[in-house]
This record gives structure tokens, C-alpha cells and sequence, in this order.
């Protein structure tokens, strides 16, 4: 499903990612973890094509980035759902706005806007705050709101970077039962965190970066 | 309909900015239906003017009146003539004489004919030309068997030049208001863009297109545009009414005045290109 060959990424002489290679089959759970400065967030980014690697290539389920035109980084994005630690919704919209978003990129027409996000909604457990404004939620309230709109378009790699690291531990847990009721549908997911209790007795597989190189791989 | 929603939403966010780039790119537009309205009045007057203007052309006395129409059907075949007419001596003295009406007891002491033959030539306005028109009158001059041409060139020359000039200066202006009014369109669709930043970061995250980010600041460009070329219409319409009341009761002299109405449509349909003009050089080149 995601294949890193031999990747490198140098930001300003600095080499974020040096030499990685790694394969993620369909529809597993996995970790990547290290100290903050590892390469973690660059490595999803690389997933995501927010960057591109300055050597080796990556493959995400058909696409290459090799081979892969500018113009189909939207196709390739729109089978990939984003947790970001830091929300990224959109302030001046309602919970609903901001996952129907998602669907209205691609394309979907408002009746079935309206059944996928109820749905979502009712996965992260908020289909009462579908008419708030995301600065009237909490902090586990938003991210559930970013895992709701990154599922909407069912996608089939979920990347999720630092999910837990602005929640408390009870609201922690909550988001890691989502994400494995989302991994028991078939989606790949990929975590990015530092927490090793997110993944400790998991029994699945873990990605440990420093310094950029990948320097473990390991069951949970 | 979502780009459609997403644009009219922006201008109502941003109405205020919206409202003050509408009357600057309408007050633009205004000032550049007015060029044209000057410019369509004063071709239209300079274009009458050939019909008012005859050549004559004085044929030497001993030439036989066959040779005489040969010339006329000669110059006829001009493309800037619309109409030559031969006339002959005799004809000359027979309008002198009743021209002369009452006076015309003048004339009966002559013993012979004094006049000359002569070919009036009417210009075709259609295809006129001053520079056209100065060739010919100089190659009727060389024709063996003409005397003189008469032509009031000078002044008609004069008002063409002067047309022209201000042809030069209007497609000046209205370059200069055109690119004045891409550049504010251009600025206030930054601005937005600028705004929504952030919100165009997210949009690309989740897989949107370029088409589909762009697609909104086009509308918003093209909508601001269009209100102002509407405004501009408008403006114009109402001055146009102004003056022309004027014209009636006071300044007759105005009563020439035409307003064209593809003014009214030229308007909004440019302020909405250029509109869409100004918002897509503002959006750059999207990355990802």
C-alpha cells in the first residue's frame, strides 16, 4: 500500500529523512515514532506529497511519485484522510461545513453530503455538535472533527500526525478506539507520535526514526 | 453551485472592500464609456462630412464633351468617389442662369459661352480616406485636358487629422483605464486571496484541484466587474439623459448628440473581463 524506496529528504542541508525504505501493506495499523525532530511529520508529509524526496521514491497504492504528474496530487490526496495535531479546520465554519468540505471537493452532491457526514459524525461520537463553531469544542472535540472529516471521503490510507498530543489521556484514548474501529473497516492507518503508550501491548508494527534514519522496526 | 455559494458568501464577508472596489472600477469604466461615447459622437460627425464636400474639377474649354464623360466614368470607378457628374458648358450656364434667377439679365450680353466643362465628384463616406483623397485630386491634376480642381481639402484634412489625434489619445486612455482597472481588480482579489490563505492550504490537503480553488475568485472577479460595468452603464445612461435634456431645451447646438447603445451591453461585458482578467493573474501560479 505505501512503499518508501531508499528516501531521502534535505531541507536546507539538513537531512530530515536519510536513506529509508519500508513497505505498509493494506489495511495495517502502524506507528512511526522517534524524539521530536525525528522525521515523523516529514515522513507524512512525504506521504501525502506536501513534500517530494529529494532521492528514492515512494509509491502510495498506484500512484508513484516518480512518475506522478502535478496535476493528480488531488486524485492521489483524495485517498488519503489527514489528522493533523494541530486540527487545521477552517474557524468560520460549522462541525458540518467543515467535514462536508471533504465531499464537496470531490464532487458530491448535497443529499449525500448530508447521510456521509451524519454518518462520520456518529462514528466520532458528535452528531450533537454538528451546528457548532469549532471554537465553541474542546480540544478532543476538534481532533474528532478532523478524524470525522478525514474518514467522509473513505479513503484508504488514514494518516494521523501527533493526534493525541494536545489531549488529555481519557480523550486520548477515545481518538485510538476511533482510528482502530476505522483500521477494522479496511483502512490503512499510519500514527505518527511520540507517546509510546499509544502503541505499547498493540502488538502492531512500529517504525522507530532518529536523527532521520530509520533505526528500528518492531511489534508494539 | 458551491463556487457559485463560496464567492457571493466572500463578497458579502469582505462587502465593505467589495462596495469601494465596485465604485472605483465603476467610476474607471464610466470615465472609459465616455471616451467612447466622444469618440463614436465625433466619427460620426467626421463621417457625415464627405457627403458635404464635392470636388470640382474644371476641364479645359476646347475639350469635346465625349472626352469629358470618358473622364467622369474614369473617376467614377474610384472606390473613394460615390458619384462624378459631368457638366457640360452648356449645362454650367443653364444652372448659372437660373441660380441667378432675377439677375439673370446679366448674362444676355455674352456672345459666346464663358464657362468650362466641368466633373463634380461626391465622396463615398464609407470608404473614405483624406490621404486617399489628396492621391486623387494630385492624379486628376496630371490629366491632360483638366484646368484645376477645387476641393476644400485644407479643412477637411484638418478635422480628419484632429479625428485621428484623438482616436490616438482615446485608445491610449482607454489602455491606460483598462489596465488601471485589471490592476485594482487585481489588488482587491489578492487581498482576498491572501484572507483565505490558510483556507486554500486546508483546501489542497483534502485533494481539491486547482479549478476548484480558483473557480470562486474568478466568480468574485467577475461579479465585481460586472457590477461596475453595470455602474458605469448606468452613469453614463443618466449623464447621457442630462445632457440631451439640456440639449433640447438650451444648447441645440447639441442636438447632433447619438448614444450608441452597445455602450450599455460593452460596458458590464468588459468591467467583466477585465474583472476576470485582473482575479486570474491575482491567483499566480497554484502549487501543491
Amino acid at each position: 500500500m505505501i512503499r518508501f524506496n531508499n528516501v531521502t529528504k534535505i531541507y536546507d542541508n539538513i537531512t530530515a529523512l536519510r536513506n529509508v525504505s519500508f513497505q505498509i501493506n493494506k489495511g495495517e495499523f502502524t506507528f512511526v515514532t522517534g524524539p521530536s525532530g525525528a522525521g515523523k511529520s516529514t515522513l507524512l508529509r512525504l506521504i501525502y506529497l506536501a513534500e517530494k524526496p529529494d532521492e528514492g521514491s515512494i509509491g502510495i497504492a498506484r500512484w508513484d511519485t516518480e512518475t506522478l504528474k502535478e496535476a493528480s496530487i488531488p486524485y492521489l490526496r483524495r485517498n488519503i484522510g489527514i489528522v493533523f495535531q494541530d486540527f487545521k479546520l477552517l474557524g468560520n465554519r460549522t462541525v458540518y461545513d467543515n467535514i462536508a468540505i471533504a465531499l464537496r471537493i470531490r464532487g458530491y452532491n448535497e443529499k449525500e453530503i448530508k447521510e456521509r457526514v451524519h454518518d462520520a459524525l456518529k462514528m466520532v461520537n458528535l452528531r450533537h455538535k454538528v451546528g457548532n463553531f469549532p471554537v465553541a469544542l474542546s480540544g478532543g472535540e476538534q481532533q474528532r472533527v478532523t478524524i470525522a472529516r478525514a474518514i467522509v471521503g473513505e479513503p484508504t490510507v488514514l494518516l494521523a500526525d501527533e493526534p493525541t498530543g494536545n489531549l488529555d489521556p481519557d480523550n486520548a484514548a477515545g481518538i485510538m478506539n476511533i482510528l482502530r474501529e476505522i483500521n477494522a473497516k479496511g483502512t490503512t492507518i499510519v500514527v505518527a507520535t511520540h507517546n509510546r503508550e499509544l502503541f505499547r501491548n498493540t502488538g502492531l508494527r512500529v517504525f522507530r526514526l532518529d536523527n532521520g534514519n530509520l533505526v528500528a522496526e518492531e511489534k508494539g | 453551485m458551491y463556487p457559485v455559494r463560496l464567492a457571493v458568501k466572500s463578497l458579502w464577508f469582505d462587502r465593505w472592500i467589495n462596495i469601494l472596489t465596485v465604485l472605483t472600477i465603476g467610476t474607471g469604466l464610466f470615465i472609459l464609456g465616455m471616451i467612447m461615447l466622444i469618440l463614436f459622437n465625433i466619427e460620426g460627425v467626421t463621417r457625415r462630412l464627405p457627403e458635404r464636400f464635392s470636388i470640382t474639377v474644371f476641364l479645359s474649354d476646347d475639350l469635346s464633351d465625349s472626352a469629358g464623360k470618358r473622364l467622369t466614368s474614369r473617376i467614377e470607378r474610384e472606390p473613394v468617389v460615390k458619384k462624378a457628374i459631368y457638366i457640360s458648358r452648356e449645362e454650367a450656364l443653364e444652372e448659372l442662369r437660373t441660380s441667378l434667377k432675377d439677375a439673370a439679365y446679366i448674362l444676355e450680353g455674352l456672345n459666346e459661352n464663358p464657362l468650362f466643362p466641368s466633373i463634380e465628384i461626391r465622396l463615398n463616406r464609407d470608404r473614405f480616406d483624406a490621404g486617399r483623397v489628396g492621391r486623387l485630386i494630385e492624379e486628376i491634376r496630371g490629366i491632360k485636358g483638366v484646368e484645376d480642381v477645387v476641393y476644400g481639402e485644407d479643412l477637411l484634412g484638418a478635422i480628419h487629422n484632429l479625428s485621428r489625434g484623438f482616436k490616438t489619445v482615446s485608445g491610449g486612455l482607454v489602455v491606460l483605464f483598462s489596465v488601471a482597472i485589471v490592476f485594482v481588480c487585481y489588488s482587491t482579489v489578492k487581498i482576498l486571496f491572501y484572507r483565505r490563505k490558510e483556507e486554500i492550504e486546508i483546501f489542497k490537503l483534502l485533494g481539491a484541484t486547482k479549478g476548484f480553488i480558483r473557480l470562486p475568485f474568478l466568480i468574485e472577479g467577475s461579479i465585481l466587474g460586472l457590477l461596475s460595468g453595470i455602474l458605469g452603464g448606468v452613469g453614463i445612461f443618466a449623464l447621457y439623459r442630462a445632457v440631451s435634456g439640456l440639449a433640447a431645451s438650451e444648447l441645440p447646438f447639441l442636438g447632433f448628440m447619438y448614444f450608441p447603445v452597445e455602450i450599455i451591453l460593452f460596458l458590464p461585458a468588459g468591467g467583466l473581463i477585465l474583472g476576470v482578467i485582473g482575479s486570474s493573474i491575482a491567483m499566480g501560479r497554484l502549487r501543491y
